[in-house]
């Protein structure tokens, strides 16, 4: 085994400082603000909390729609990914899948809202075909669409991944037995995904539990905990003590849900080798799959075509002609090129500073014998646990009055340390993969540490690399949570800016902005993937 | 060779750390004063369009904010806000400078009608009333509203949208014409009755029902009277109606915050706004609110009623806890 050299030191120094600084020093601090009460420390700031009708209904609404949510979420993913492995559906409608469910990722949670309100609220596209509304949109029907939409991309991948290694050998072992559909579903399928679906479950309750976007655009009277945080914070009168003991409080479920995985973690094995064995042809099955694939996919297209109509005709409802009108205003403004460049900014240096922590982070850990390596997989479940918001509103009581406060840097320190996890995760999986006997073959032809990392480990690495940084691209895009605490007039973004678009209902200029950030996320995913794809294929060859 | 490497390794990590921070120190460049302000877009537009004229483009950023957001921050930051100029509610410059003195002097030979103040210059009233879309109400045979109370019967379920006065200094105008006219006990049964007609459609921003009435997802709507005026003038099917409750008014200032001497440009904005601007807000909000000032007979609304007291933050939180008791 290698020995620690001074290098892997030098690099793990400044990583730990990053997270004791941007992660556990503010969320410390931040709790002790929640149990103060003007000068002595007391848990009066809860039992008050706990005792306000207001608070209690938020909670137990937020519990309530999120609950209903990843129930269907849940199903709704299960039923898509067997779709894509099970079925014998015709492979371009699989594609098409995949790219209309996870479509709706590539942009904030706010402009769900706003895209629900044109399409089943009064003058909704929806309701102008239908005749009247099919649902009154505000309150909890909204919030719910909303969070399936949300969350169902996330689900759909996770139980994807899974069930790529269920090995479909027993599928046709269990049929050769005679068993019954149900059994040879309950065996074959079902019972080796239930760890995922576990997780998935909790994964999209925690999600919905925690969001902003989707209540902030239409919420309606309809109180949930996020936008009680933000009303205590940001709101008329501003009672700081209490913002901190609701997220607090938000951060209760967030962390039983993460217990709850590791519980959930045991169920998950994994078949020695996988091996693709062709599906039996089931047409009852198939066309059951095919339709269902076929409306879900539609539904999250014609939901989300409104954003293409609404900014494109002269005066919706009214007048329908085609116009680029907005677009060209949009365009002329110079507050909103200012927004949209400020966010491209931010997205940038967030997935460049990103991939750098998250390599170093799982370089340390997988290749090193260094002491206290565990500490980042630790620093990886906190940042996996902290909804966004209480991640941001803890910054922004630590880092108040320093000359941190309104810089472009604080919010990408937020974006970094908040989607940590996966990246990091991403970088572990393809290091473990890799011989672990490189080190030591370096070490043996005299190079150095480093310079085995950076000839041999980097390259072999690539392809994760740039999936890492499209993936925090694209979330440092679209985040709006944690970052509506932290920006200032000259580094609003173009997600914090929508919400003051929304003050002033200009709907049409919400919707320009949402293309301009599903076309660059577009354009960066794409780019990104083509590089990853030419390489593995260059690889082969 | 070691050294190389490290070099290598090292410039990359931290020119990403260095050139983000660069970002956030560009950010930082005390070069553009930021104005605060709760105005509505079109009186933002006017604002922006006279300062560029009058060659302060790219001088300043305007950042907008729901009236009680912005009230939130002054209260809570007071000096420390990150404006320079506050264009706001003048009863919340007020009761900011009374408690937090957080303006400084704002010299002028203006003359306002109300007296006005040595810190904050008026700069556009504002006047509520009740808005209609006559298409809908046709479709729907609605009868039309005279009163507030009329919005109130059970017909207009749904169909009725006013701000919210938790957030909005229009709703605020709502609260006060039905509680002068009905009293706490019958006031607080309107607002409750009123409430429920409106379910989802109470706004958090005074432009918010104006639009919905525009796109029809509601009839009837409480507002601004000057912007179901406009509605009308563009031949969009509104109109508008003074309810006999009363047609109540609020007026909003501009101040310049105290940064310890560093007022200069942000005092010159602010005299602008309130001067140069002045004559196209007076078109936009017809409220005379200097001396020698005139509108035209249409914008004068018919029940035109003032608040007895004076207006403070102390008597809009009372109102807002009547308006959340109104709410259960």
């Amino acid at each position: 085994m290698l020995k620690t050299n001074k290098m892997v030191k030098i690099l793990f120094l400044p990583i730990v400082f990053f997270f004791l600084f941007f992660l556990i020093v503010p969320l410390l601090y931040m709790f002790w603000q929640s149990l103060k009460k003007g000068n002595s420390i007391t848990i009066q700031n809860y039992v008050e909390a706990l005792q306000s009708v207001e608070i209690r209904e938020a909670f137990l609404n937020s519990f309530q729609v999120s609950f209903v949510a990843a129930v269907i979420t849940t199903c709704l993913a299960f039923a898509l990914a067997y779709a894509m492995h099970f079925t014998t559906m015709n492979q371009h409608l699989k594609k098409l899948v995949h790219i209309g469910v996870t479509l709706p990722m590539l942009l904030p949670t706010i402009t769900y809202g706003f895209v629900l309100l044109y399409t089943f609220g009064n003058q909704g596209i929806l309701t102008k075909l239908l005749g009247q509304p099919l649902v009154t949109i505000y309150g909890f029907n909204g919030l719910l669409i909303g969070y399936v939409l949300y969350t169902l991309p996330v689900a759909f991948i996770l139980m994807q991944n899974s069930m790529q290694y269920i090995d479909k050998r027993f599928l046709l072992v269990s049929m050769l037995m005679h068993d019954r559909p149900s059994r040879r579903f309950y065996h074959t399928v079902f019972r080796p995904m239930i760890g995922t679906i576990g997780g998935a479950f909790i994964l999209t309750f925690i999600l919905s539990f925690t969001d902003f976007g989707i209540p902030a655009s239409v919420g309606g009277g309809y109180k949930v905990i996020a936008t009680e945080l933000y009303q205590a914070m940001l709101g008329s009168i501003v009672r700081f003590e209490q913002g901190a003991v609701i997220s607090v409080l938000m951060l209760v479920p967030a962390v039983l849900g993460i217990v709850m995985l590791s519980v959930l973690d045991r169920f998950n094995f994994q078949y020695k080798h996988v091996s693709q064995s062709a599906l039996a042809v089931h047409r009852l099955r198939d066309n059951t799959f095919t339709v269902l694939s076929l409306v879900c996919v539609s539904v999250i297209f014609i939901i989300f075509s409104t954003m293409f109509i609404v900014p494109f005709t002269k005066g919706y409802p009214y007048d329908f002609s085609f116009t680029l009108e907005h677009v060209q205003n949009v365009l002329a403004e110079k507050n909103l090129t200012r927004v949209y460049m400020n966010s491209l900014i931010v997205a940038f240096f967030t997935a460049i500073l990103g991939v750098c922590i998250a390599f170093v982070s799982a370089l340390l850990n997988v290749r090193t014998p260094l002491k206290g390596r565990s500490t980042l997989d630790f620093a990886s479940m906190i940042t996996n646990t902290v909804p966004g918001m209480v991640l941001g509103l803890s910054y922004l009581f630590f880092f108040n009055g320093s000359s941190l406060k309104g810089t472009f840097f604080i919010i990408i320190a937020y974006t970094v340390v908040h989607f940590f996890t996966t990246p990091y995760l991403m970088a572990k999986n393809s290091l473990q993969k890799m011989d672990p006997t490189w080190e030591v073959t370096g070490e043996l032809l005299k190079d150095s540490w480093l310079q085995t990392v950076i000839r041999v480990i980097l390259p072999n690495i690539r392809p994760t690399i740039f999936q890492m940084f499209s993936y925090y691209f694209l979330n440092a895009m679209v985040t709006v949570s944690g970052v509506i605490f932290l920006v200032s007039t000259k580094t609003m973004l173009v997600s914090t800016r929508i919400k003051e678009l929304q003050h002033f209902a200009k709907y049409t200029d919400i919707f320009v902005l949402s293309i301009f950030i599903l076309c660059t996320n577009l354009i960066v995913k794409l780019g990104c993937d083509y590089i990853t794809t030419n390489k593995e294929k260059f690889k082969e060859m | 060779m070691m050294k190389k490497s490290t070099v290598m390794m090292f410039g990359t990590v931290s020119s990403a750390i260095v050139l983000a921070a660069c970002g956030g120190a560009e950010a930082d460049t005390k070069d553009q004063v930021i104005i605060y302000s709760n105005a509505d877009d079109e009186a933002i537009e006017v604002m922006q369009t006279t300062l560029d004229k009058k060659g302060y483009e790219g001088k300043y950023i305007i950042q907008s904010f729901g009236t009680s957001e912005l009230g939130g921050k002054m209260m809570a930051e007071g000096k420390d806000i990150e404006a320079d100029v506050v264009t706001m509610a003048s009863y919340f410059i007020e009761s900011a400078q009374t408690s937090k003195s957080m303006f400084v002097e704002l010299s002028s030979d203006l003359k306002p009608l109300d007296g006005g103040s040595t810190y904050a210059l008026p700069i556009l009233g504002n006047v509520g009333s009740i808005f209609i879309n006559t298409d809908l109400l046709a479709q729907k045979g609605l009868p039309v509203p005279q009163t507030i109370k009329d919005l109130t019967k059970p017909e207009y379920k749904d169909l009725v949208s006013f701000p919210n006065i938790l957030d909005s200094s229009t709703g605020w105008l709502l609260v006060q014409a039905i509680m002068s006219e009905y009293g706490e006990k019958e006031g607080k049964q309107v607002l409750a009755d009123l409430i429920k007609n409106a379910g989802p459609h109470i706004e958090s921003s005074g432009s918010g029902p104006i639009k919905k009435v525009k796109t029809g997802e509601v009839a009837a709507g409480f507002g601004l009277r000057i912007q179901a005026i406009d509605a009308k003038n563009e031949g969009l099917p509104i109109d508008y109606i003074d309810p006999t409750e009363g047609n109540f008014t609020l007026t909003e200032s501009v101040a310049v915050v105290d940064k310890e001497g560093d007022e200069a440009l942000a005092s010159e904005i602010a005299k602008v706004i309130a001067t140069e601007a002045r004559a196209d807000l007076l078109k936009q909000y017809p409220v005379a609110l200097y001396e020698g000032e005139q509108v035209e007979e249409k914008y004068v609304p018919k029940y035109l009623k003032k608040w007895d007291t004076t207006l403070t933050v102390d008597l809009l939180e009372k109102h807002q806890t009547f308006f959340k008791e109104a709410q259960q």
